[in-house]
């Protein structure tokens, strides 16, 4: 599964590569961001109401305005750190499908090969046995993200130039521009969408010791994922929405200035998901400790 | 062959066992107790609930009513004192088919403390799995994975030795091997084995005691030798006139005969009975050609007792 990862990561790579026109060095970049800070505190003006999006704005023209003041070029094209966040949420979803394949598979392929019986009669209880195969399976995620981390930064450099290494990234904290980390701000991001990776993760644990039947958990946790965004989409213009699962996996959503309600926030989130995850543990706990094994 | 058993302490004993699934009572109320040192088999014909028995008394599936204690320790409320002391295979031995047999017992080995590398190589040597142990389980023909299943039943020398149908796709040369094996793990080793098998004149070899199981009710527990004979010992006579010679042995003996076909009849008596009987004839001028003395197999007398239900 590693190795798909990696095979993703190069193609990737490669369509970037061929499909970017080289770089060329624009001399007159501050003008053309000032530009851009125009517009976008045209936007800001006019906009009423939506407060993430405003957010959201404020911290470009922040950055931008750190960038002329400071004389940092931006990056043109895709350089190493780019490429890096760029296969960020689309890599983590290839990890998601992996994982939820990963624990499906490990309990519930176990009744349907009937080797369960051979393990459940061990001095051991059950709720060992589940814990054990869900944290395998995040150790498998968390391993995952490691390798994506490590193999996206080597490919990136050998695609796109090691030149960009030493890239700073910029981010608006507390409304101020800080000068940190790279490696800091992807971890960052892969920590929140590590909360979908797990929440899905956990889902398809509780599915697979529902109908101990690895394919339709595997087939109906990826559907789930797959089309959360359409149900969403259906659903959004009622208030409830705010509670329903699949509106609070996305956390980068606060990052970004994509919330989906305004009433919405990283602790609401949190909160919510805190929520649907006991529910889960309790729920998957219960299928695969207390009922009678058959296979 | 006869060993006493009543006044040790059971290894396994159920009380009142009962297993209802969607108000359908699938085990009714069953009790019995086995001992150290002795091979129980567990008969009945399909879907009489062996298996469900054999399940519960592992622990892969919870009673309605009733407990199961093995080795005094509560399968419910004990559950890993109690599991300790089982090796078993539940219906088929499944292994993880993309490991070797070898990979297959580590892993098994791995969940018990005090398996050491030793032991395992004890365990495959006491299959006779040798040669093939680091091939992957997919290439084990079905006696190969029975015979790993045991060895993955035997790894930490259980006092409670469990296998459903343990025969199953054993050639002649590996049931033998097995039976042997077995005797030698009661007797010598003093482990309650409980065996569950269609195969009844198999049973008839392997256990000490059968217990009989017809629609999730327990007919009766009986040692085999007591189970073939207590229908009595019968004594086929051929002589040249069956009425007469039935109406001298009634007359002349006081014992009730069964017309078998004109020249042939059957006696339930012992063998002490057999000269009196022959000498009785003899003088009334009745002429013998032919004096069996005839056993019940355990499969007569076990469809006897089902009620001449179908097996296997």
């Amino acid at each position: 599964m590693l190795i798909i990862l990696l095979g993703l990561l190069l193609v990737g790579a490669l369509i970037t590569k061929l499909n970017t026109p080289e770089p060329k060095a624009d001399s007159q970049w501050k003008q053309h961001l000032a530009q851009e800070n125009q517009g976008m505190q045209q936007n800001l003006n006019q906009m009423k109401g939506n407060d993430a999006y405003a957010n959201y704005l404020k911290s470009e023209i922040a950055i931008n305005q750190y960038r002329i003041d400071h004389n940092l070029e931006p990056a043109q094209g895709t350089t190493l750190w780019s490429f890096v966040e760029d296969s960020t949420s689309i890599m983590i979803l290839v990890i998601s499908i992996f994982t939820i394949i990963v624990v499906s598979t490990s309990i519930a392929s176990e009744f349907n090969t009937g080797t369960i019986k051979l393990l459940l009669i061990r001095p051991i209880y059950r709720t060992e046995i589940l814990l054990s195969k869900y944290i395998a399976a995040l150790l498998f995620a968390l391993l995952s993200l490691v390798v994506l981390f490590l193999f996206s930064w080597l490919i990136g450099g050998i695609f796109f130039g090691f030149g960009g290494a030493d890239e700073v990234h910029l981010s608006y904290i507390g409304g101020e521009v800080q000068e940190t980390s790279w490696t800091l701000a992807i971890w960052k991001e892969y920590l929140l969408h590590g909360a979908s990776l797990c929440m899905m993760v956990t889902l398809a644990g509780v599915i697979a010791s529902l109908f101990r039947n690895g394919g339709l958990s595997i087939g109906l946790t990826i559907f789930l994922l797959m089309g959360s965004n359409t149900i969403l989409t259906l659903i959004s213009k009622y208030e409830w929405v705010k509670y329903v699962l699949f509106a609070n996996l996305d956390l980068t959503q606060y990052d970004n200035g994509t919330q989906l309600r305004e009433d919405m926030s990283l602790g609401f989130s949190l909160g919510v998901l805190a929520v649907y995850y006991v529910i889960f543990v309790i729920c998957g706990w219960l299928f695969f400790t207390k009922r009678d094994v058959k296979a | 062959m006869s060993r006493s058993v009543e006044e040790k302490k059971p290894a396994v004993k159920l009380e009142h066992v009962t297993k209802k699934i969607g108000g359908k009572t699938i085990i009714d109320d069953l009790s019995f107790e086995i001992y150290k040192g002795e091979v129980f088999g567990f008969l009945g014909p399909n879907g009489a609930g062996k298996t469900t028995t054999i399940r519960m008394l592992v622990g892969l599936m919870k009673m309605t009513k009733g407990n199961i204690f093995i080795q005094g320790h509560s399968i419910k409320g004990e559950f890993k004192e109690a599991i300790r002391q089982v090796g078993a295979i539940v219906e088929n031995p499944e292994m993880y088919k993309f490991l070797t047999g070898y990979q297959n017992l580590k892993h098994y080995a791995r969940m018990i403390p005090g398996i050491d590398k030793k032991r395992i190589d004890e365990v495959v040597k006491l299959v006779e799995l040798e040669e093939r142990i680091n091939e992957k389980v997919k290439r084990y023909s079905l006696g190969m994975r029975q015979r790993l299943g045991v060895a993955q039943a035997m790894l930490h020398r259980p006092s409670v030795l469990i296998l459903d149908e343990p025969t199953n796709g054993l050639d002649p040369q590996g049931i033998h091997d097995l039976r042997n094996y077995l005797h030698e793990l009661a007797y010598k080793e003093g482990v309650a084995v409980i065996v569950s098998s269609h195969l009844l004149s198999e049973m008839q070899l392997m256990c000490d005691r059968i217990g009989i199981i017809q629609k999730g009710k327990l007919l009766g527990v009986e040692s085999v030798n007591d189970f073939v004979h207590q229908g009595g010992e019968k004594v086929r006579l051929t002589v040249d006139d069956g009425a007469m010679a039935a109406k001298v042995i009634h007359q002349k003996l006081a014992m009730e005969s069964a017309s078998i076909e004109t020249e042939t009849i059957e006696i339930e008596a012992g063998r002490e009975k057999v000269p009196v009987i022959i000498d009785t004839l003899v003088h009334a001028n009745v002429k013998i050609y032919e004096v069996v003395s005839v056993t019940q197999s355990l499969e007569d007398r076990f469809l006897e007792v089902t009620g001449g239900k179908a097996l296997v």
